[in-house]
């Protein structure tokens, strides 16, 4: 199963990715494209929708905090939204919990965005 | 009232196929016990097996190999197992590895399988490897 990524027409300099799938070392690959595309259009504001993500794994996880790395470098800011119960887990358990921020919705991502 | 017996096999030799059974095998295991998509002890042990199933049809399936991942899942009573061998390289080194801190992009797999495991199990037998995952449901 691919992983699909929906790029959402950006609002107020935001852009909202939405994978759909499981985000593992099969899928990974797909939202690296996704990120390094938003970032090269020049909006380094994004918001990972990850309601459609089902799953996670750490190499999903690595594609996350590669993007982190590469919008920060270009002075932005990542913001993930509506992480389901096994991504929070992971997300806990590798203590990256600290490092992303997470919103319940995409509406509470992009308030003060 | 589910299931407390249950048996799952199969030879996995491509690593998007191979994954996609190992999560439709938790998937069967969840229906034949009753369980829902929210229960915590077998979606822990689902994060744990797609750790191992993705660094096993990675690395497991050297060039030049067609030897399969031989895969198996089962429930005896409230314990979950899962068995993995493959015919790469042994793993003894990484098998103590610790979380890495936040910002590495690689290198929690095996830590994160072993915190979310009641048992991990690793072997080297001639030249395959075999992984045993446990966990109590």
């Amino acid at each position: 199963m691919a992983l699909d990524v929906e790029t959402r027409p950006s609002v107020n300099g935001v852009t909202v990715l939405a994978p759909m799938g499981r985000l593992d070392v099969a899928g990974a690959p797909a939202l690296k494209e996704a990120i390094g595309e938003a970032v090269k259009n020049g909006t380094p504001k994004v918001v990972i929708d990850m309601e459609g993500v089902s799953f996670v794994d750490s190499t999903g996880l690595g594609s996350v905090i590669a993007a982190l790395k590469q919008i920060r470098g270009s002075q932005g800011e990542l913001r993930l939204a509506a992480p389901n119960q096994q991504v929070r887990v992971v997300l806990e358990l590798t203590t990256l919990d600290r490092v992303f921020p997470y919103y319940a919705t995409v509406e509470e991502a992009l308030t003060g965005f | 009232m589910g299931s407390n017996r249950f048996e799952f096999r199969a030879s996995l030799s491509n690593l998007e196929e191979g994954l996609d059974v190992l999560h439709r095998s938790v998937e069967r295991l969840r229906r034949a016990t009753g369980r829902g998509a929210d229960d915590r002890p077998l979606m822990l042990f689902e994060t744990a097996l797609g750790e191992i199933g993705s660094n096993v049809l990675t690395h497991g399936r050297p060039a030049g190999s067609s030897r399969p991942v031989e895969y198996a899942l089962r429930l005896d009573g409230a314990t979950v197992v899962a068995s993995l061998s493959d015919s790469g390289p042994p793993v003894h080194e990484h098998l103590s590895r610790e979380m890495p801190v936040p910002e590495s992009e690689d290198g929690r797999g095996l830590a994160m399988a072993r915190s979310l495991l009641d048992d991990l199990g690793y072997e080297r037998d001639g030249n395959v490897n075999r992984w045993r995952l446990v966990k109590r449901l």
